[in-house]
This record gives structure tokens, sequence and C-alpha cells, in this order.
């Protein structure tokens, strides 16, 4: 982000995250296909800022567990 | 530009149709392009497979396409991994939803979304001290009651100092929302839409809250595309 407020790159990810996956223009009907992979990795965020009770415990989670590595093993 | 009816990743919808694109690569390292219907476009990228990944990289490639274009448009940001099977669908829905889009752009022109958090200590009901130990039907249904009480006038608190720091805030936005305690410890999770030019006096009121309440933690983040204030659904005609 070019003027960040506050630039916390795991918080900012996270409120990044926040945004795109649940948020914005969106399509009805079944023409996305990637909504599957997309709401995993929202539950995995939502587990994480429920469990969250410090930022500093925030950003070690986020560490921890990169989106990357929140997609469904098939 | 492409496969007219190949798989098509949309960032954003917005005015400005005829300015030329200047931004950078989307997904897979392909350039975004627009699909114009009279004043506003949908810009999107061919994928080459009707899947995205939900990496950090890909949520920034997204993310930087849609800050780009914010550069010269009004911009209608696309949710994550919103895909179109073909070019003749996306024109479709940009003429099926077309006043709506517009409108929803002249909300948004000028402004963009501000995101705040605030995190408290305050996080559980009071436990009741006097836990029965020998519970008698009686006693277990009083000490149930208490903890109810509790839970309610936690709520209560929460609810009260959080439209108290939102609606301090919300008067200097045009547009706003705001949620309490999406989890015990989250008072308050809220997006702002603010004009270009008062984000300065926006960040100084969010300070001033700050400074008066010591004890919460505020996380302020933007600006941002305005993601929350983008309050459209494409209905895609099947066929």
């Amino acid at each position: 982000m070019s003027e960040l407020v506050a630039r916390e790159k795991e918080v900012t990810l996270l409120d990044l995250l926040d945004r795109i996956l649940t948020k914005g223009v969106y399509v009805l009907g079944d023409i996305t296909l990637s909504v599957a992979d997309v709401d995993l990795v929202y539950i995995g965020l939502k587990i994480l800022l429920s469990s969250t009770d410090k930022v500093e415990e925030m950003r070690k989670l986020a560490a921890q567990h990169p989106v990357s590595e929140a997609r469904r093993e098939r | 530009m492409s496969d007219e009816n190949g798989t098509l990743y949309l960032y954003a919808i917005t005015d400005q149709a005829q300015v030329p694109l200047c931004v950078g690569p989307g997904l897979h390292g392909i350039s975004p392009y627009g699909l114009v219907h009279r004043d506003i476009a949908a810009v999107v990228s061919p994928l080459p497979q009707a899947k995205v990944l939900p990496t950090e990289a890909n949520a920034w490639l997204h993310e930087s396409v849609v800050e780009a274009l914010m550069a010269e448009r009004t911009v209608l940001p696309a949710r994550f991994g919103t895909i179109l099977a073909g070019e003749a669908l996306v024109q479709a829905a940009l003429m099926a939803h077309y006043d709506n889009l517009v409108a929803n752009l002249r909300c948004l022109r000028g402004r963009v979304e501000l995101g705040l958090r605030v995190l408290w200590d305050d996080d559980e009901p009071s436990e009741s001290s006097r836990q029965p130990t020998n519970s008698s039907g009686r006693a277990y249904l009083l000490a149930r009651f208490e903890e109810q009480r509790l839970d309610r006038a936690w709520r209560e608190r929460a609810g009260a100092l959080a439209a108290e720091l939102h609606n301090t805030l919300a008067q200097k936005a045009a547009d706003s929302t705001y949620q309490v305690l999406l989890t015990p410890r989250l008072l308050l999770t809220a997006a702002y839409l603010v004009e270009r030019d008062q984000l300065t006096t926006f960040k100084a009121a969010v300070h001033s809250l700050r400074e008066d309440h010591p004890i919460l933690r505020f996380l302020f983040t933007g600006p941002w595309p305005a993601y929350s204030f983008a309050r459209i659904a494409l209905r895609i005609a099947q066929g």
C-alpha cells in the first residue's frame, strides 16, 4: 500500500484478506469456480482472529500460517 | 487481446473507461485490460485455468492492480477470486447492472476506505465470584442467572464504548460500517469512506481518540480501495 497509516505487514495482510475475501463486487451464480478454496482460507483467518489475544500473537500466528499453506489438501 | 471465450479474472469495475490503462502485471504475470460498456469498464485478465490459488502473493497482486487503477479512476473493487467465463458474460453483466454500477461509482468518487480495529482488555464477562460447589438445583440456577446478567452487562459496556468511538469517526466520513465484538477481544471492527482531501483530518481524529483511550489498542489501516462500500452482486445469466 502506497500511503499506509499502520504498516505492520501481518496486521495489514489480515486487513487486506478481510476485505478482498469478503467484500467488493462479486458474482452470483455458479461461475465463480475458486470459491471453495477462498472460503477455506477465510475460515482459517477467522480462527486466527478469534484466537488472537494480542497484536504480537496476531503477528506470530500470521507468520506461522502463511495463506499459501491454508489451502485444502487434495 | 485474448480468446474471447476464455476464462477471465475480474479486478474491478471503473469509470473513465476511455482513459488508457496504466497498471502492472496481474495474476500469472498477464496484463489486465478493460472491457468497456459506455463510460464504465470491467478490468480483467485472462486466466490459463479457472482457478486462483489464494496465496499471499496473489492477494497482493489483486490489490496492486486495483490500487493502480485508483490513481486515475473511481474503482469498484471486485472480491478476490471473481472469475467469469468469457468476455460476453462480462459485457452482459456491465449492461444489466449499468445503473447500479454507475450509482455506486458516484458514491465512491474522490473517496477512499480506512479500516479500524479496536482491541480491549475487558474481554470476558467477570467471573461470578461464588461458584456453587455442591450445586443444588437452586444454586445452579442462580449461578446461571448471574452469569447471564454479567454477560449482558459486558455486552452493553462493549456496545456503548464501540458506539462512542465509532460515532465520533462516522461524523467525519461519507459512509461507514461497524461491528462490535467479532471476537471477545475485538471491541470494534469498522470501515470508513473518507474524502481523499479529508484524510489528514480523519487521521487526526483517530489519533485524538487514541489519546483519550490509552488502554485500548487501535489498528488503523488504509487508504484502501472501497471494498466495504462496493455493494454490488453481479447476476450472471446462465446459458
